[in-house]
Parts: structure tokens; C-alpha cells; sequence
């Protein structure tokens, strides 16, 4: 594959912005087949701790694993911007999201980070992919991540596959999240993912919803430092997103150890009906 | 509007107005442990030396008193701080002119809170002694409303047998500025089997409960005791609270939240005594000073006002005399002092009082049947009489009145807590066995009650 | 060889209570303590005493008060070379204080200190926006004129909201209540019997109040002279009358059997016991033992019912059982924390599963159950609350006897129990 360098991080704004302008492209949906990567990326400390607050993880050396799936994030708008790609990253949708933290990961290291896009596969609503990420540190595999995006009404041919549905047992949330109004600004600063779907109520209303939307990778964090201080030293944590998070709002969380796994769920407060569901194997 | 008018009378030209209108400026008296400044004069009518003897044994320099033998009195040399007349062995009518001859010059001379005190038997037989007796008093009563600038004067009979160390206490204390508002009046001194000497600070390692102690006349009662070295023990009422602690904290004494009413308010203290300092710890003097007022005219006052006057007044201070005196630990220690406050009202009534005057006469007559009762125990057992008192209490009397009862004595002025404290502390001082079942207004010789 | 040195309870001294944005609306932590120093320095003589050591704390605290309790004795009538400690353990701050200088002086570092707690939930810190106290630590570092205001600059009117402190348990987002209503549903606490423990508060408080039972244990501050937020004539239907508050529109938690935010501070006067007598100050209680336990809310543990695991390794320790008690003191954060404690006591599979114990541990007699009233009917001034329970229960065993045993419970947020046991001497 081929291997795209990058001298920096690209700036989002600009990229957003184009991934923001419909593919006027018809036909089969098509995706970047080039990786891009950069290298030697020192992390923000100060950013970090701003992340770490907006998220509820402690502020700590050992970066936890979503921080370095927002690190990659800049690479999946460049591939997904690309004039390769037909996919625009505005209007798909996070369905899904698997990462693996091979060893803790501290702030002061410098990291070499890749993503490509791969398994574009039909769905009843359209098409899905993955973009995967990896970073190493030197020739060392840190992290891996797999970022699974449904894009409504792209075409690619074959069969739909069928996601089976997370499985999620109704259970009394043990923790109560109020989430406030400006809490996409929050990560959007955090972050860096300017999509104006999370902060802005027109853009909400322009993709069906009646107010602006949380992240899901906030939602994925914010269980995650719910019990982050019971999760093993290297583990892999896999989330299906089931429904936004409209802001502000109240949103019920439970975990729960599975043996030396966990499972978890970000909930209506009731705990009825699942946002998001988790499960961690060491 | 009554807070105008008083504003009034003390700011400057108001007080040009007041002084037109025949309200002088009143003296400031001479208060606290502090002799007279001029001269002390002493004169023995016949013979009777006790009166210098007590002086000498104060430490008290004093001079031959002036005798006025014609048209003009002579002069003193320098304005006279006290004159001393021992009129001991009175008999006879014609001795009063000896009287006569010794307070007309010492009136003239007699420096700003000025004393004069006159000493007199207390046992005199034959009719002619007894209206020798009387009369002193009635010249005692004139010269205290014709003395001027808080100069004051008083009578003490003194029984028989009664020594220079007996009498000491009750010396020091007329001639010291402890007695400021003491005016015109009489009382008894008697001999005591043990008497201490006086002494700067007569109270220490003696410890002195004060009822009603968190404001007013009790705060005062209980700083005057702490200041002569006593341990108090402050009580008051559980709503006293925060001011009873800081006056106890500042003083160094210990806080008893206590209802006095309570059936076993006695017990209470005695236990707060015995579990602060020891069981063999006793008290020296136990001060009844708690007291209300519900004033109402007798057609309105209902049978709780009454009761509850009563009850304060009179009945807890009964009841908690039972407990202290029956030796248990805390109690009253044995040459150990009661002491009750009376009122002007009690003694001569006052419209709108009858429950509290019923209470205050009653306080009299306990003061009087219990000091004999308890002479062999060597424990006292007086009173005070307060008048006008500057307190918060009769501060919100309405001006007019208040400024009527202020001035209705011959100091011209109201009195202060402390008068009635250091009265107090004087019946407390363990040099004071010989003075029991006494009375004594500090009135400044008010008109009520005469 | 040294005879055995034990901490004695010497006496108590408390503000009353009141409502939070009451009477002590403007008084605050460091007030609202001195006041209750003063007072006690006032019944024991302690006015310039130099005491080994006080220790109090707040729950809610301004950070200009990091040295509270040293500053409260500073502005009270003790020696101030009196040194002091600011502790906290929520709820349990003020039994946490008692334990501390009973450690201490059994220990031979201390013969005679204070235990102390306040809280003022109407002086509740209100704090900046995280960006605003961010950004003004930035433009505190800037060395330059420039960054500085750069710093600064990135300040928005937004930023310039105060922030209430949050009342939630911070791991999980629910309030006190809130977790509270879960085990109150877990348990099947009725609703009935949740305000029968009310109106057994409030009665108790009151025929305390009426008797005298306070006299020495409370000093009046800012003209009250009472709890303020008992209810002496409260009743039954008045109770049924309220409306649930935690619980949803099903809840059985209302108003009436939960406590109040209360504004308050309490001291305890502990001694070593030879050196008490000495002293000629009354010894009322000893201070058996004593111990913490939390559980895991957190993982959906019953936030409150942490002082049930305390009692059963304190019992263990002591080879005592749960009826070798004269007097319990609950504290009633709710009417229903009191309830589902006694109820886990109750229950075997509890007992087995959670405490770890062959079997219940057992069910204590009502009669004896916070006699003199409880938190219900008091108040709930945080860390006073230990004060207030550990005075009152040293008196009422001091009056039942010696060696009359009283069991005292305290829950504490983040899912925290502090207990103790204390004897009369």
C-alpha cells in the first residue's frame, strides 16, 4: 500500500471544509487505497489535560486509548477529503469502533501514526468501511484502532451484510452524566473535529436532528473513564453506537466486570434503551 | 421621638438647655478600688476608737477632724476626702450637737465624691437613747440630700463587740469608689467569729456563682468577682448562650446553661461545681442575681405574670438554697456568703409591680430570717437594693420617665452596674463575716422607698 | 510500666442547628466554629487554656479556609498557641476528628484536645469556570506584558459564570438521593416506615429539648437557641402529606424523612482519663474503638451502606454482638439509610454475601435507637453531625450508668462508614 507522509498533522478546518462538499462522482462508491502517515508527533500536554477534563479521565502520564484515536482523526478527514475518495466524511455516520492499546502509551512520547481505509462492504442504508489507524513508537505497535463508518446511500455492490446488533441486557444505571448544552464545543475544542452537527443547532436540523448531537468518541471516553481505574494494564475496548445523544441531556451509565472482561453501557437515564455499548478484553 | 429629645439634652447647646431647665450635668463619681483623694478627717464623739482603729488597720492616714464652735465653720485646708464620725456612745440628745460641730465644717470642704460616714451603736437602751439613735439616722438621711458633686454619706451601727477587723471591710468600702452610689444609707455590723484581712483582691481561689450572668447587672456581678480573684461560674439561662460564653471565656470562669426554675437547679450547680473543681470544691458565694419583670397594673396582671415573677424571683432561689446548703460536694462551703438582689420596689412598691415588688419584699425578709439561721455555719446572707440602674432594662423606659427616676436622687444621676456589683463584691470579701441579714440600697439615695 | 492510657469524652458543645439560608445565612464556616469553641471553652474553663491539639473540619470548604480549624481556635477564646488540624472524611469528618484525638491520646501525643466539625451549606464555595481560573493561572505564569494578555484574552463572558458546587457523587454523577432512592427500592423500604422514623426523630428531639437534655450540650448563636429545623408537631398525616422528592413519582423519599441542607458546627472535649480527673472536668464516656469501611458505589454497591460493613468487623474485634448496646445513634441522612442498615443487619444472605459472616448479624432493639432524636429532626451540618451524636450519646450514657455500651454509625459520601463505639466511665 501505498504510503502517504505527511510533514504535520494537516489542519482540519480547511479539510473539513472540503469533505464537507458533496462528491459529485456517481456510480460505485469509491475510497482513498493509499495510507497516510506521519511521524515523530509530539503530543500537547496541555490539550491533553483539557481532553482528560472535558472526558472525566485523571489527568495522568499514561495517555488512555481514545486520546490516541482523536490523535489519528485529523488522517481519517484528509483520507475521507481526498479527491480519490467519493465518501465525504460529512453526513457518514461512527458506527462502530474497536481499538486495542498494546502497551500504555505516555504523553511524552513521540508517536508515528498511520491510517488507510479499507473494507468498504454494502449495507441496507448504504455502504460501510473502516478507517484504520495504527501508531507506533519507533517500530513498536502502541495502538491499533478500527473506526467503522456507515455512508448513507453509497453504492457498492453485493450482498448488504448484516451488523448484528450489540448485544444489551436493561440493566439500574450506577452513574448519572448531565450533559450540558456547550459540551460539543467542549470536545469540539478537545478534539479537533469541527463537524457542526455537535455544536450548532441549524447544522443539526440540516441531518435530522432537533438539536446538535455529542460525539460519540465523547460518549466511548467518558464510559471509559467511568471505571478506568479497574481496566487492565493493555486492553481492547470495542462500542457500537446505537442512537445520539441529543444536548443538552442526561444520559445513565452502568459497567460491570464479565470475568476478567467488562461490559458496559451509556444509557437513556432509565437504562432502558442503549446510546452506546461497550466491552473491554484484557 | 423620645430618642430626639435625649439627643438633645446631651449635645452641646442641648445641654445649655438642660441646665436652664434645672438638670445639671451629673458628677462623675469616683468608682473602682480607689480611696478619696483629699484628706481623710476622723473624730470619736465619745471616746469610741474604733473608728481610727479601723482606719489604722485600712493603712488609712487621718487627721483630727475640724470642730465648728461658732458663726463660721472653720476651714480645712485642702478639700476633704472623708470624714470618719464615731458616734459610738450616743445617749443623750445634747451629743448630737458634737455632730453637728464635726459635719458642718467637713460639708463645706467635702471634695467631689466626698464620704462621710457616721459610726453608731446598733444596741442602745433607755428611750432617750433610742431617739438619740433614730435622730442619727435622720441626720445621716439630710446631710446625703445636701452634699453635693457625688459626695455621699452613711450610717453603720455597729453591735456590740464588734472589732476594728470586723468593721474594716465595711470601711474600705464607703471610703473607696465602690460605694459611689451608696447614699444616705444605714445598715449593720456586727463581730464574726473569723474574719480575714482586707485585701487587694479578697476573692481568690474562692469560687462565686452569678445567676443571670450574661448581661446586665449579673455580666457586671461576675467581672467585679473576677477581677477581686474569684472562679466564676456564670449562669444563665440556655438562650443566654453565646453572651454567657463570652463573658465567661473573657472572665475565665466556666458557663452553666441552666433554667433556675428547674426543681433541681441547685443540684445542677452544686454538680457543675464538683465535676469543674473537685469534689472537695466548695462554693464561697452563691449570687441570686437572675430576675424578670412582667409588669402590669394589678387589675390586669394575670395569674401567670404572677407566677412567673414569683417563681424567677423568689421561689428557684429558695429551692436552690435547700440544695447548696445541705453539704452535698459543690455546695455552699461553711463561712461561704448568699447574696439576693431586692429592689426599690420591694421596699416601697411601685405602681405596675405588685408581682415583682411581692417578689423583691419577699427577697427581704428571706435575706433577714435566713442570717440568723445560718450565723453558726458563719455563712451571710444579705442584699442589695438597686435603684435607678443604667441597664438595657431600664433603658427602654420611655425618656421622660426615665430621665424623672435618673434624676429623683441625690446624686443627680443614675447608677451603674458596678455600684451594685461592688456592693456585692462587699458582701463577698471574707473580711465582710460581720455584715449579715443586711439590706443595703444602692439607690443613690432615691426618693422611692425612703 | 505505663498504665493503659484511654480518651475519655469530657463534654460537648454545639451551635443549634438551622436551615442552610437561615438565621446563619451570613455567617460562615470559620464563624459558625468559633462560635461553638467559645461555647465549650465557656462550660469547661478552657478561656487561654493551651489544649494539646483540635482537630475539625468542613465538608463544604472555601480553599481561602485550607487552615480552617487552626484559624477558627486563633479567633477563639483558647491559648492560641493551641495547635489545630483540618481533617475530612464528608460526613464522617466530625466522628473521624473524635477518633483522631482518641488515637492520639491513647497513643500518649496528646492528654486533652477537641474534635470539631462545621459546615455552612449557605456558605457554600462558589468557584470560577475551569477556563477562567485556567486562564488566569496562565496569565499569572506569563512573564511578558504581551502573553499576559494573551493569556487573559482568552477569557469569555461565558467563562465569568460561577460554578455551585456539585452535590453529586463525582464517580457517578447521582446525588446523595439518588442513590439513596435505588437502595431505598432495593431494600423495600415502605414509605410508612420512613416516617415513622421521622416523627420518632422529631418526638425525640423534642422531649429532648423540652427536658433539658441540651442545656449543656448546645450554646445559643446569632439569637437561636434551638434546632431550627425541628418539627415538634409534626405528625403522621403531615408526613404522608409530602410529595417523594428522590424516587421518581414513585419514590417513598420525601422531604420530611430526608435530611436538610443545615448550616451548624459541633465540638467534642476529649481528655485522657487520669489527666481529665485531674483537671477536676467530668468523664462521661470512654471511646472503645472505632472503624472506617467504604463500599463500591462505584460498581453499583448501596452508597450508604457502608457503615453496616464498619459495625461488622468492629463487632469482630471486639467479640461483641449487635444487642450488647444501651444506646444506638444512627445517623439519619435518610429515614431510610437507617432502615436498610438495619435491614442488611437483618438479612443472612447479606450478612454471608457482603459482610463475609456465617450469618445475620443480628436486629437492634428500636426502643434504644437514637433516643434523643437524630439528623431527621436536627439537621444535617455535615461534618458536625459526628459532634453532635458523639456529645449527646457520651451524656445519655453517662446518665444510664457505667459501663453502659453505645454504638455509634455515621454514612459518609463516596460510599464511606465511620463507627465507634463508646462506654460510660
Amino acid at each position: 500500500m501505498e504510503i502517504r507522509e505527511l510533514a504535520a498533522m494537516p489542519a482540519m478546518g480547511p479539510l473539513f471544509a472540503r469533505a464537507l462538499v458533496p462528491s459529485l462522482r456517481r456510480g460505485p462508491a469509491r475510497v482513498p487505497e493509499h495510507a497516510v502517515r506521519v511521524a515523530g508527533l509530539s503530543q500537547d500536554r496541555a490539550r491533553l489535560a483539557d481532553y482528560d477534563r472535558v472526558c472525566g479521565f485523571a489527568i495522568r502520564d499514561e495517555v488512555p486509548p481514545t486520546w490516541l484515536h482523536v490523535l489519528t482523526f485529523p488522517l481519517h478527514v484528509a483520507l475521507l477529503s481526498d479527491p480519490s475518495s467519493s465518501v465525504r466524511l460529512a453526513g457518514v455516520v461512527h458506527v462502530s469502533n474497536r481499538m486495542r492499546l498494546h502497551r500504555p502509551v505516555t504523553a511524552a512520547e513521540r508517536l508515528d501514526a498511520t491510517v488507510h481505509i479499507e473494507g468498504l462492504r454494502p449495507h441496507q442504508r448504504g455502504a460501510l468501511f473502516d478507517l484504520v489507524g495504527e501508531i507506533r513508537v519507533g517500530d513498536e505497535l502502541v495502538w491499533d484502532g478500527v473506526s467503522t463508518y456507515l455512508a448513507p446511500g453509497a453504492v457498492v455492490p453485493g450482498e448488504p451484510v448484516e451488523v448484528p446488533k450489540p448485544e444489551f441486557t436493561v440493566s439500574d444505571p450506577i452513574a448519572q452524566w448531565r450533559l450540558p448544552a456547550d459540551l460539543g464545543k467542549q470536545y469540539r475544542r478537545v478534539s479537533g473535529d469541527p463537524n457542526p452537527i455537535h455544536t450548532t443547532v441549524i447544522a443539526a436540523k440540516a441531518f435530522g436532528f432537533a438539536r446538535p448531537i455529542i460525539h460519540g468518541m465523547w460518549t466511548h471516553a467518558r464510559l471509559l473513564a467511568g471505571f478506568e481505574a479497574r481496566l487492565p494494564h493493555t486492553y481492547e475496548v470495542e462500542v457500537s453506537f446505537t442512537k445520539p445523544i441529543l444536548l443538552p441531556g442526561k444520559v445513565g451509565a452502568w459497567w460491570r466486570p464479565d470475568g476478567v472482561n467488562w461490559a458496559a453501557a451509556a444509557t437513556t437515564p432509565d437504562g432502558s434503551k442503549p446510546y452506546l455499548v461497550m466491552a473491554v478484553r484484557s | 421621638m423620645a430618642t430626639m429629645l435625649e439627643q438633645l439634652f446631651y449635645s452641646g447647646p442641648g445641654q445649655a438647655v438642660a441646665g436652664k431647665l434645672g438638670l445639671p450635668e451629673p458628677e462623675t463619681l469616683r468608682r473602682g478600688r480607689v480611696n478619696p483623694s483629699g484628706p481623710v478627717a476622723v473624730t470619736s464623739l465619745t471616746g469610741s476608737s474604733l473608728g481610727s482603729d479601723t482606719l489604722a488597720l485600712l493603712g488609712v492616714a487621718a487627721s483630727a477632724a475640724l470642730v465648728d464652735d461658732g458663726d463660721e465653720p472653720p476651714a480645712y485646708p485642702a478639700r476633704l476626702g472623708a470624714l470618719v464620725v464615731d458616734a459610738r456612745g450616743l445617749t443623750l440628745l445634747p451629743q448630737l450637737e458634737g455632730l453637728r460641730a464635726a459635719l458642718r465644717p467637713a460639708v463645706k470642704s467635702m471634695e467631689p465624691s466626698g464620704r462621710i460616714i457616721v459610726l453608731a451603736d446598733d444596741e442602745v437602751s433607755g428611750l432617750e437613747a433610742h431617739a438619740v439613735r433614730q435622730a442619727l439616722d435622720g441626720i445621716n438621711r439630710t446631710v446625703g440630700k445636701e452634699l453635693r458633686r457625688g459626695a455621699t454619706t452613711n450610717l453603720i451601727y455597729v453591735r456590740p463587740g464588734t472589732g476594728a477587723t470586723d468593721l474594716a471591710s465595711t470601711l474600705s468600702f464607703l471610703l473607696q469608689g465602690r460605694s459611689a452610689f451608696v447614699d444616705g444609707q444605714s445598715w449593720t455590723v456586727g463581730p464574726a467569729a473569723a474574719t480575714s484581712a482586707v485585701r487587694e483582691r479578697p476573692l481568690t481561689d474562692r469560687i462565686v456563682v452569678v445567676t443571670g450572668a450574661a448581661r446586665g447587672i449579673g455580666a457586671q456581678i461576675a467581672t467585679v468577682a473576677a477581677r477581686d480573684g474569684a472562679t466564676v461560674v456564670c449562669v444563665d439561662v440556655p438562650a443566654g448562650g453565646e453572651a454567657l460564653a463570652a463573658l465567661t471565656n473573657q472572665l475565665g470562669g466556666t458557663a452553666l446553661q441552666l433554667d433556675i426554675t428547674a426543681a433541681d437547679a441547685g443540684e445542677r450547680i452544686a454538680a457543675q461545681v464538683a465535676s469543674r473543681y473537685g469534689d472537695d470544691a466548695r462554693i464561697h458565694a452563691m449570687v441570686h442575681n437572675a430576675g424578670i419583670t412582667r409588669d402590669k397594673l394589678l387589675v390586669n396582671t394575670d395569674a401567670a405574670r404572677w407566677a412567673a415573677v414569683v417563681e424567677v424571683n423568689l421561689a428557684a432561689q429558695l429551692r436552690m438554697n435547700v440544695a447548696l446548703l445541705d453539704g452535698r460536694p459543690g455546695g455552699l462551703a461553711d463561712d461561704g456568703r448568699l447574696v439576693s438582689i431586692a429592689s426599690t420596689s420591694g421596699i416601697a412598691g411601685n405602681r405596675g409591680q405588685a408581682n415583682y415588688a411581692a417578689s423583691k419584699a419577699g427577697v427581704v425578709g428571706l435575706v433577714r430570717a435566713l442570717a440568723p439561721e445560718l450565723a453558726g455555719r458563719g455563712i451571710t446572707v444579705n442584699a442589695v437594693a438597686p435603684g435607678f440602674i443604667e441597664t438595657e432594662m431600664t433603658a427602654k423606659i420611655p425618656f421622660v420617665q426615665r430621665e424623672v427616676f435618673r434624676r429623683t436622687n441625690s446624686l443627680g444621676q443614675g447608677g451603674n452596674p458596678i455600684d451594685v456589683a461592688e456592693t456585692i463584691g462587699y458582701f463577698l470579701d471574707p473580711a465582710s463575716a460581720g455584715v449579715t441579714g443586711q439590706v443595703v440600697r444602692v439607690c443613690g439615695q432615691n426618693l422611692v422607698g425612703a | 510500666m505505663n498504665a493503659p492510657r484511654s480518651a475519655v469524652i469530657v463534654g460537648g458543645n454545639r451551635t443549634p442547628f438551622v436551615k442552610a439560608g437561615g438565621a446563619y445565612a451570613e455567617a460562615s464556616n470559620l464563624d459558625l466554629l468559633t462560635a461553638a469553641l467559645d461555647g465549650l471553652a465557656a462550660r469547661f474553663g478552657l478561656a487561654g487554656r493551651q489544649l494539646d491539639e483540635v482537630a475539625g473540619g468542613a465538608v463544604l470548604k472555601h480553599s481561602a479556609d485550607f487552615n480552617l480549624t487552626r484559624e477558627a481556635v486563633l479567633g477563639s477564646a483558647l491559648a492560641p498557641t493551641t495547635p489545630a488540624v483540618d481533617l475530612q472524611q464528608a460526613c464522617g469528618t466530625g466522628l473521624e476528628t473524635v477518633i483522631y484525638l482518641h488515637n492520639k491520646i491513647s497513643l500518649g501525643q496528646a492528654e486533652v484536645g477537641i474534635g470539631a466539625g462545621v459546615d455552612s451549606a449557605s456558605d457554600a464555595p462558589i468557584v470560577v469556570t475551569n477556563r477562567l481560573r485556567r486562564a488566569i493561572l496562565a496569565a499569572n505564569r506569563a512573564k511578558t506584558v504581551p502573553t499576559r494578555l494573551a493569556a487573559l484574552s482568552a477569557i469569555r463572558p461565558a467563562h465569568l459564570m460561577p460554578v455551585a458546587p456539585q452535590v453529586v457523587e463525582p464517580r457517578t454523577g447521582l446525588s446523595m438521593g439518588e442513590h439513596q432512592a435505588a437502595t431505598t427500592k432495593r431494600w423495600g423500604i415502605t414509605r410508612q416506615a420512613q416516617d415513622e422514623l421521622a416523627l420518632a426523630s422529631h418526638q425525640h428531639l423534642a422531649a429532648a429539648w423540652a427536658s433539658g437534655f441540651f442545656d449543656d450540650l448546645v450554646t445559643g448563636y446569632l439569637g437561636v437557641t434551638r434546632d431550627g429545623l425541628l418539627r415538634a408537631d409534626t405528625s403522621r398525616e403531615k408526613l404522608a402529606a409530602l410529595k417523594p422528592v428522590f424516587g421518581g413519582v414513585d419514590g417513598t423519599m420525601t422531604a420530611g424523612n430526608s435530611t436538610a441542607l443545615t448550616d451548624g458546627a459541633a465540638t467534642v472535649l476529649l481528655a485522657e482519663e487520669g489527666w481529665a480527673s485531674a483537671n477536676g472536668l467530668p468523664r462521661l464516656a470512654r471511646i472503645v474503638d472505632a472503624q472506617v469501611a467504604a463500599v463500591d458505589h462505584t460498581a453499583g454497591d448501596d452508597l450508604l451502606l457502608a457503615p453496616a460493613h464498619a459495625v461488622a468487623r468492629l463487632l469482630a474485634r471486639q467479640g461483641m454482638s449487635l444487642g450488647d448496646f444501651e444506646f444506638y445513634e444512627l445517623h439519619e441522612a435518610f429515614a431510610s439509610t437507617v432502615l436498610a442498615t438495619m435491614a442488611a443487619w437483618e438479612s443472612a444472605a447479606y450478612c454471608r454475601e457482603s459482610l463475609g459472616l456465617p450469618d445475620a448479624l443480628g436486629s437492634i432493639d428500636r426502643d434504644r435507637l437514637n433516643v434523643n432524636g437524630s439528623s431527621l429532626a436536627a439537621g444535617h451540618p455535615f461534618a458536625a453531625t459526628g459532634g453532635r451524636i458523639v456529645a449527646s450519646l457520651a451524656k445519655q450514657l453517662h446518665a444510664h450508668g457505667s459501663g453502659a455500651r453505645g454504638l455509634v454509625s455515621i454514612c459518609a459520601a463516596g460510599g464511606q462508614g465511620v463507627v465507634a463505639i463508646l462506654e460510660a466511665v
